[in-house]
């Protein structure tokens, strides 16, 4: 099939060249010029593992292309996927100006019947909007078909390839049929493809990042009151996760989740749900767990040291999780600026995200090129992303290097007996 | 192995007749004189599918006992159970008197090292308290007995708990010496040959696991009670977004049904008692909260549907299928049923109900309120309309025609959502469901 793909960051990027690999000739645009150049020479603007080379081998095979051109690329395709961003608005509700422009350019090149599908996470009633100003602009038939997408940071391209399910939501049979060819190669293993209205397909991706980001706030609720109480949350965790019902994914306690999606959608349901009249209860504790939970970190390191003024700290981990160089919303950030605010300063390190990070912080970090040197000299060894290097302490070097043995476990990667037994004071989320 | 289990109410029963027929020897204890007399006479004191065979089985075989006194039971016993109830106080705490009380005596009749369990629900730090009253009880008759205390809470679902002792996801203990470590190990292992895990942690943690469980089960209720209702605002499918989203593995397909609220003796109490232990110490625990916000209003949904569909309720009348608090139990306790009948009636209007067996539960919590059926569709008689309450399997695939002939109207608010909206519309009803189209 004849695919276009509107829109080339991460989404539209990892939809785009997987369905190039199934055979597709598939059109990757986007009005940023420089971008495009750079995806020609197969450049990828972002970091996900395995899409540079799959990127590279489809533009090889002439199957994927990348283009400006937005006007020659729908009339050329019979499936046109929107996956523009949809950034949140300072209340919360994600912004639609991308997504209805490119509606209406559609429109206006509607030359033959096509299957418009929404990939970029819309809100609820978005699909019908779409519609409408499609419609506004060609007396031609078509479809629009929501269809959410699943992807994580960093295991994006697996996520893709062998989806849990596929959600789909259209109201024509021939849309339908469409769907079902073109994700038949990745669902081959019998995953389902659910076929639902439009708007259950919209909810259905706020509803799936509200209840991970649940489990999370949950936990990390369930971590406070083991701390108070001084029971362990890691044993909780193992207690409750062998509960079929509950099971084991998504319980781990921590400093609190960040990224591009669980923050915004959260936010967005909450603002979605205002605007049509109903206030819930549960998502805006989860949130409000969650901005709490990122500042504990620093109240650990205060509590520990009480004065910040002129404290040095090593910070390990920037990403929002492993993995991944995506800063937005991250845990350390908000850990960064406070330390910084309290007259401390910081050296930092990250696999990846080390760029990113200096983009967003400036100078006032310093980066380290390794974990280790991050530590020389530091008050204490902070641990906010568990990247799986950082999985293993090597003790004796970290004790040479650091000014006194303090660590601070967001992620409760360590075994605290083990560490105390070397001699350092350890403080995880919840855990003993 | 002799085993002591004090309290022969559900959890104590199950757990006591459980051990006895691995072939251990086991003596239940209550206070309860009368209890015990019919327990002697194979008579028990609730239903429970399975139980009573194992009782009997047991009992005969002399491996199973029941007395109403502690002494008789502790004596040479290397373990010993607290299952004795813990109400909850007006406040929400759970109320340990009795806990505490069984402490005290078995302190005063205990023999030998003895491990020391408590079974029942307890909040976090009951374990210490239970050491302290073994404690005295020994120093004060000068006793050099050294003792363990364990705690070993129950997983167990009423209408399935037999098999949920004998084929455990997980066993969980709390134990702070290698030796109860040790008593706890040979107690359950006829029941982890199959693999499932037994989880040793501190006594604290474990006393937490109980309570953050039936805490985490409540949370997906409520989260999908408050999507369900926003669904409904936004057009979509409640009943579409459960599977788009239970097929994410790492949320998955249980307990995210929505409803009209949890009810029972567990989830409402165990969630009020751990927001309880979180302002003792000074913390809020904002989801829990919430989570008992959404089913307190929950439990409201199915009356205001009824009202906004019928305007003035005065005069009215309604069928009500099902009372308890969910299928396969008669348990009344915290059930949403109890708050429709309550708002139907203060409205004015009269209700028909049929449980299959809650009836005489729910007779005896609000006595003549409601009238009650001997049949589901003789609860439909005259009725405008039907309310499905709790999802008994035969109310699944009832008949749609009889059920037209006998209401006045042909209207049914579906609380659980086991009809389909669409279908019952093609066939003339007015539905109306939680959170579907």
């Amino acid at each position: 099939m004849k695919i276009a793909i509107l829109g080339s960051g991460y989404v539209g990027l990892v939809v785009g060249t997987c369905f190039a690999d199934t055979g597709n000739r598939t059109t990757c645009v986007d009005v940023d010029e420089a971008k495009i150049n750079r995806l020609r020479r197969g450049e990828v603007p972002i970091y996900e593992p395995g899409l540079e080379e799959l990127i590279q081998r489809n533009v090889a095979e002439g199957r994927l292309f990348f283009t400006t051109d937005l006007a020659a690329t729908i009339r050329g395709a019979q499936v046109v996927f929107i996956a523009v961003g949809t950034p949140g608005d300072e209340d919360g509700s994600a912004d639609l100006t991308h997504v209805l422009s490119v509606a209406e350019t559609i429109g206006a090149n509607m030359n033959d019947h096509k299957v418009v599908v929404l990939k970029s996470t819309v809100p609820v009633g978005t699909n019908h909007k779409v519609r409408d100003r499609i419609a506004a602009h060609t007396k031609q038939s078509f479809d629009v078909v929501s269809n959410p997408e699943f992807l994580k940071e960093g295991a994006a391209i697996d996520d893709f390839t062998k989806p849990d399910r596929v959600v789909v939501g259209c109201e024509s049979a021939h849309a339908r049929k469409v769907m079902e060819e073109l994700y038949a190669p990745f669902l081959r293993t019998g995953k389902p493809l659910l076929v639902m209205d439009p708007a259950s397909a919209e909810m259905t991706k706020y509803a799936a990042n509200a209840m991970l980001a649940t489990r999370i706030s949950f936990m990390n609720e369930m971590a406070r009151i083991c701390e108070a109480v001084g029971a362990d949350v890691n044993q909780v965790r193992k207690g409750i996760g062998t509960d079929v019902r509950i099971g084991f994914p998504f319980l781990f306690a921590g400093v609190g989740y960040g990224g591009s999606c669980f923050p915004k959608d959260v936010r967005a349901l909450v603002s979605l749900a205002k605007e049509h009249g109903y206030t819930p209860h549960i998502v805006p504790a989860v949130e409000k767990v969650n901005e709490e939970q990122k500042r504990l970190l620093y109240q650990k390191v205060k509590q520990h040291f009480g004065d910040l003024a002129g404290r040095h700290f090593a910070v390990w981990g920037l990403a929002f999780k492993p993995k991944t160089d995506d800063m937005r919303e991250a845990p350390s950030v908000a850990l960064i600026e406070a330390l910084l605010a309290a007259g401390a300063t910081v050296t930092a390190f990250d696999p990846e995200a080390n760029r990113e990070a200096q983009r967003l912080l400036g100078d006032r970090v310093r980066f380290a090129d390794n974990a280790l040197a991050a530590c020389d000299g530091a008050d204490a060894l902070v641990l906010v992303t568990e990247w799986s290097a950082f999985r293993h302490l090597d003790l004796d070097e970290i004790k040479a290097r650091l000014k006194q043995r303090v660590l601070f476990d967001g992620r409760n990667i360590w075994d605290g007996e083990r560490v105390r037994s070397q001699g350092f004071t350890y403080y995880g989320i919840g855990v003993r | 192995m002799k085993i002591a289990v004090v309290g022969t109410g559900y959890v104590g029963l199950v757990t006591g007749s459980c051990l006895s027929d691995v072939g251990m020897d086991v003596t239940c204890v209550d206070v309860d004189v009368k209890k015990i007399a019919n327990l002697n006479k194979g008579v028990l004191p609730i239903y429970e599918p399975g139980l009573e065979d194992i009782v009997e089985r047991n009992t005969k075989a002399g491996r199973l006992k029941f007395t109403s006194s502690l002494d008789q039971a502790v004596k040479g016993a290397e373990a010993a159970f607290i299952a004795v109830g813990t109400p909850p106080g007006e406040d929400g705490s759970a109320d340990l008197r009795y806990v505490l009380a069984v402490a005290k005596e078995i302190g005063e009749k205990m023999t030998d090292y003895l491990v020391v369990i408590t079974k029942s629900t307890v909040p976090v730090g009951t374990a210490d308290k239970v050491r302290r009253e073994l404690q005295a009880a020994l120093q004060a008759r000068g006793s050099k007995l050294t003792f363990d205390v364990a705690s070993n809470p129950e997983f167990l679902k009423e209408g399935a708990a037999i098999e949920d002792f004998q084929k455990p996801d997980r066993i969980v203990c709390g134990v702070e010496s290698e030796r109860a470590q040790d008593v706890l190990a040979r107690l359950y292992k006829p029941f982890t040959l199959n693999g499932h895990p037994v989880y040793f942690m501190d006594v604290k943690s474990a006393e937490m696991t109980k309570y953050a469980a039936n805490a985490m089960l409540a949370t997906k209720i409520s989260f999908m009670n408050d999507i369900a209702n926003l669904c409904e605002l936004l057009g979509a499918d409640v009943n579409q977004v459960r599977k788009g989203i239970g097929s994410d593995p790492r949320i998955g397909n249980r307990f995210i049904y929505p409803g009209i609220g949890y009810g029972g003796s567990c989830f409402p109490k165990d969630v009020k008692a751990l927001v309880r232990t979180g302002h003792e110490y000074g913390y809020e625990l904002r989801i829990l909260q919430s989570v008992e916000a959404v089913n307190e209003s929950q439990k409201h949904v199915l009356f205001n549907k009824v009202k906004a569909h019928f305007g003035d309720l005065k005069g009215r009348h309604f069928a009500m299928w099902g009372l308890s608090f969910k299928p396969e139990t008669n348990d009344m306790r915290e059930a949403p049923a109890l708050v429709i009948c309550e708002q139907l009636k203060a409205a004015g209007a009269t209700v028909t109900a049929y449980d299959p067996v809650a009836m005489p539960e729910c007779k005896h919590m609000i006595g003549d309120q409601i009238a009650y059926a001997p049949d589901a569709y003789a609860a439909l008689t005259g009725a405008d309309a039907l309310l499905l309450v709790t999802e008994w399997r035969e109310f699944r695939v009832p008949d749609w025609d009889r059920i037209r002939a006998a209401l006045k109207q042909p209207v049914v608010f579906d609380g659980r959502n086991i009809y389909s909206g669409p279908e019952l519309r093609e066939m003339g009803f007015t539905y109306s469901g939680i959170g579907v189209k």
